[in-house]
């Protein structure tokens, strides 16, 4: 398992530009939203007092007003951005099925503008799409790719993959459905503990179990992908079966590569969470700074999941066959 | 670029971030300022403190608990001294625990959180409290029995519902003259309920026991005031001397109002704890194998010693010493503020898991409320202390009539909270819980909090304010309000917001007066909100009725704002006089080349977007260093000054932020620096599309 977490992110290394094509993919899509943000944001704090209390540190009172005003994407701009925050935030949309498109929430407390949904949607396609380009490019021992390489690649699999992709989406529907009568059941638990350290460990428990749920899902679905490219796989399904296979026979060494992977995200959130705080956003010189420092980030992430999608053709390359 | 290169440049990233700024990583620790000295007994120019209440509703309790049962038998003895100018012979009396009885109580047909649906209740969530005897008896021990007025026993249902059953009434043959003092012994049962919807209950061993045995109503302003439980309304009682015994098996830790005369080991295994506590209105007791207990001492100069005793779970035994400065906080504060706390101990309980009891007051003894996972930032439970702790100062001591003016009590309680959290703690700040699932209000789950964020005193309240300020007048009868909802924002945000601009107007000084006036004149003496109207006319000197009228006799916002506009000065054209008085044709300056670019012309509006009417300063400053205050009586809905000369740089209506009550304090100031309105939305557009690449990355999870 490390063997093929090491080649894998090797791999990824001889091809890092890869990262840098998805990265400002991810950039691009984000800024559709966040340039007209801040220009919003320019004309509702000109000639007020605020904008110097918002450059400098964060003003509620006009935070507070201004947001009870927002309708659409602009009304997901609260404080718990800042930090590590954002983090716990989106994991818990992710835990109460918001993601993607809201398909599995259940009327929870917390939700999402649909535009911000119709975004997030509409980017889990273009991956759908790029992942069969980027396998083949991985698949290919001596690494190298090109732009067009890469989406004639990603076009030749993009109906299987994503078809594999519908198949997973219905294995997290079922996970949801199966968590929802479960967590009831858990919380009714919680509720009636003695001590409140139970009734966390319960709470703390069951989205951690879900979360493990929706990550060997990810498991399957994303080794499935891996057959369709590696062993040219013609059905999403069978595809899918084999790898359900596959991942029993190396569930430890296949369940590995993600807890590596998770705790070096972990590891990334709070590296970046001590730089954060360091960091006194005020003027251009220091948010140019924090904009290279939030790009790293993102960087790092979307290279911990190219690595681990590399790492999984290794793994299946050395011990599919 | 290998992982080595990557690894290189994120290292020297994070040394020039390091180096580059010398923020530190935490806020500094906020140091309270000085308080004024604590007026004490004789405190000139401030009346006289009372040392004794009128003690005239005096009971004798014993009762004992069955925890298996879940049952309390009890019986009580009132001394009850008519201090009317009439003759009575109807006594009404609260019976609090029927409010659980059935779906048919008053309670449980209304909304709000003390009436959960049918489809969400569950049987051990009923209770009741059931009278066996009412016995009019003479003597001093209450021996004899003059009267059995137990065939008198009928209940009394003023808003119509034949079902309720939470006031009782019995009558006496021979009226009660004035003066005269009545002994009434009552022998009762009751069923516990379990302690997830009302404050009072059980939840596994910990028991809250609270509005628990039968008590008499007020009479009142030359009536009986003794309303049904409404679903959110609170309570009003008259003072005594309570001397309680509690019979529970052995291995309890019991806390309750008042101090711990005795404990005694009965033959059956049980023990008698025996709880006395002069000059009180009610009495409230808990009781819990699981408690830990912590004590401390309140000893100040210029303040009475107290006694602090903390019955706290075990999994907050590390919050400990936090609840108890909190206590402490509160005890010098409030005591500064009004007047000090006469009794020589307090007990704070902090609520088992499940409960309901929390953030909650009764004599001598208030409830918290904490979580494991308490981040400092996020002042839990210091604020629910504070604010508990509080309410011995008003609810305690002066003893309004909350069901009628809850204001009295909650919105000074919460006003002085923020007044002492602010100063004693400093801003609390911002964060959110998450993956909590199961638990109540906002304590479960995991905390996270936004670094640098502080909410200003009052800004909740605001948000709250917005939201719902205009659904009713503030002083209205607390059962009376729309939903449980405008109770809240009534009771407690907006009457202390309104107290702050009250204190913002006179002054801290005389608002301070005004608290230690009426806290002193009326400490055991149930007062009125014409009570508090008439302290504040005596103590500043002028009448502020109109202030009351605008604020709490009204459901009216408060929104001042301004806008300025600075052109450049005009150069005179057209047809002037000239020399000899000539009329000349001037043409106008073309387009763009208006005036000398040191002189302008600039009209600084102020508007008034509420309809609520306070007189408000308006500071202006201009580009050479000037700075102008002017004032207006808020009166119109808008006001305009003009200047010629430099130009306006900055203008602020309420500049000193004494109006707490305006709902929108972002839009009273301007500035004509527009650079920070860039940089700001770039830095924040930053953050949101951070998060924003963060949660499209998220979405590779599913799918």
């Amino acid at each position: 398992m490390l063997t093929a977490l090491g080649s894998g992110f090797r791999a990824l290394g001889r091809n890092w530009g890869l990262v840098v094509l998805v990265l400002l993919a991810n950039l691009g899509f984000a800024l559709l939203l966040a340039v007209p943000l801040s220009l919003q944001l320019e004309g509702d704090l000109a000639n007020r007092s605020a904008s110097s209390g918002m450059m400098y540190d964060f003003d509620y009172d006009w935070w507070a007003a201004w947001s009870e005003r927002q309708r659409g994407p602009s009304s997901a701009l609260a404080p718990d951005v800042l930090g590590t925050g954002f983090a716990f935030r989106n994991l818990e949309l992710l835990l109460t099925g918001w993601l993607p498109a809201g398909l599995f929430a259940r009327g929870d407390r917390a939700s999402l503008d649909p535009t911000i949904l119709g975004l997030g949607t509409l980017y889990l396609l273009l991956q759908v799409f790029l992942t069969g380009g980027l396998l083949g490019v991985f698949r290919a021992p001596q690494g190298g790719w090109t732009v067009r390489g890469l989406v004639h690649g990603s076009g030749f699999y993009f109906g299987r993959i994503l078809r594999v992709s519908l198949l997973a989406l219905a294995a997290a529907g079922v996970v949801f459905a199966a968590n929802a009568p479960f967590a009831r059941w858990v919380d009714g638990l919680a509720r009636e503990a003695v001590s409140e350290k139970t009734a966390i460990a319960l709470a703390l428990g069951r989205h951690a179990l879900l979360l493990l749920a929706l990550v060997l899902v990810h498991m399957v679905s994303s080794y499935a992908k891996v057959l369709v490219v590696c062993e040219e796989r013609l059905s999403a399904l069978l595809a899918f079966l084999s790898s359900l296979g596959f991942c029993a026979r190396n569930f430890l060494a296949a369940l590995g590569q993600y807890v590596v992977v998770l705790a070096l995200g972990v590891a990334l959130l709070f590296l970046f969470g001590a730089l954060d705080a360091r960091l006194a956003v005020v003027g251009w010189k220091s948010q140019i700074v924090a904009l290279v420092l939030s790009q790293l980030f993102v960087a790092a992430r979307v290279a911990l999941r190219l690595g681990l999608l590399a790492s999984q053709v290794e793994l299946q390359q050395a011990r599919g066959r | 670029m290998g992982p080595r290169t990557a690894g290189l440049l994120l290292a020297g990233l994070a040394g020039v971030v390091l180096a580059s700024t010398g923020a530190p990583a935490a806020a500094p620790r906020h140091v309270a300022p000085p308080l004024p000295p604590v007026a004490g007994k004789d405190a000139p120019g401030l009346p006289p403190l009372p040392e004794v209440s009128p003690r005239n509703a005096s009971y004798t309790i014993e009762a004992r608990l069955d925890p298996e049962k879940r049952t309390i038998a009890g019986s009580l003895v009132l001394e009850w001294r008519n201090t009317s100018e009439q003759a009575l012979s109807t006594f009404p009396f609260h019976l609090y625990w029927n409010a659980f009885r059935n779906n048919l109580s008053t309670t449980a047909r209304g909304a709000g959180h003390r009436a959960p649906g049918d489809r969400e209740r569950e049987d051990r969530t009923f209770g009741w409290i059931q009278v066996k005897t009412v016995r009019l008896v003479g003597g001093a021990e209450g021996g004899g029995t003059i009267q059995d007025l137990t065939p008198t026993v009928r209940y009394l249902n003023e808003d119509g519902n034949a079902d309720d059953r939470t006031v009782m009434a019995v009558r006496t043959s021979r009226p009660v003259a004035p003066g005269e003092t009545a002994r009434f012994r009552i022998e009762w049962d009751s069923l516990v309920p379990h302690g997830s919807i009302g404050r009072a209950g059980w939840v596994h061993d910990y028991h809250f026991v609270a509005q628990w045995f039968p008590k008499i109503g007020v009479f009142w302003k030359g009536a009986w005031n003794c309303h049904p439980f409404y679903p959110w309304t609170e309570f009003f009682s008259d003072y005594g001397v309570y001397d309680v015994k509690l019979t529970l098996p052995k291995g309890f830790v019991v806390g309750a109002t008042g101090r711990l005369e005795s404990k005694a080991d009965n033959p059956d295994g049980t023990e008698t704890f025996r709880f006395v506590q002069e000059d009180v209105h009610d009495f409230a007791w808990t009781a819990s194998r699981r408690f830990l207990e912590r004590r401390s001492r309140f000893d100040e100069p210029g303040y009475p010693p107290v006694d602090v005793r903390l019955l706290l779970q075990p999994e907050h035994a590390h919050l400990a010493e936090r609840y108890l400065e909190a206590t402490r906080i509160a005890l010098r504060t409030y005591g500064t503020w009004s007047a000090p706390y006469p009794y020589p101990q307090v007990t704070v309980v902090d609520p088992a898991w499940g409960s309901s009891s929390g953030g909650m007051e009764y004599p001598t003894l208030f409830t918290g409320g904490a979580s494991v996972f308490a981040p400092p930032e996020l002042q839990s439970p210091e604020g629910v202390t504070i604010h508990e702790a509080g309410h011995q100062f008003w609810q305690g001591l002066v003893a309004s009539n909350e069901a009628e003016e809850a204001w009295l009590d909650e919105g000074f309680t919460t006003y002085m909270e923020a007044k002492a959290s602010d100063h004693s703690l400093g801003p609390a700040g911002w964060g959110r819980r998450y993956f909590g699932g199961a638990g109540r209000g906002g304590r479960a789950g995991w905390p996270v909090v936004a670094p640098g964020v502080a909410i200003p005193r009052g800004s909740e309240s605001l948000v709250d304010l917005r939201e719902g300020g205009e659904s009713d007048a503030m002083a209205k009868r607390a059962w009376t309000y729309r939903d449980e909802g405008s109770y809240s924002l009534n009771s407690y945000a907006k009457p202390a917001l309104v107290m702050q601009t009250l204190e913002g107007l006179l002054g801290e000084e005389t608002m301070v007066k005004v608290l230690r006036t009426y806290s002193r004149r009326f400490r055991f003496a149930h007062p009125t909100t014409e009570d508090l109207i008439a302290t504040v006319n005596e103590v500043s000197g002028q009448d502020w009725r109109w202030f009351f009228e605008e604020t709490f006799f009204s459901a009216d916002l408060c929104d001042y704002a301004v806008e300025v506009r600075s052109d450049p000065a005009r150069t005179p054209a057209g047809w002037l006089e000239g020399e000899g008085g000539r009329l000349e044709l001037k043409a106008p300056e073309r387009k763009g080349r208006r005036g000398d670019g040191n002189r302008f012309e600039s009209r600084v509006t102020v508007v008034r977007h509420g309809e609520v009417l306070l007189p408000v300063e308006v500071r202006v400053d201009f580009a050479d260093g000037r700075t102008v205050t002017e004032r207006w009586d808020g009166r119109d809905r808008w006001t305009r000054f003009r200047y010629e000369g430099a130009k306006v740089v900055h203008a602020i209506v309420d500049p000193r932020r004494r109006i707490a009550i305006d709902v929108d304090p972002s839009n009273n100031e301007w500035t004509s620096d527009e650079r920070p309105a860039r940089r700001a939305a770039t830095k924040w557009a930053g953050r949101y599309l951070f998060w924003l690449q963060n949660l499209l990355e998220l979405h590779t999870v599913v799918g």
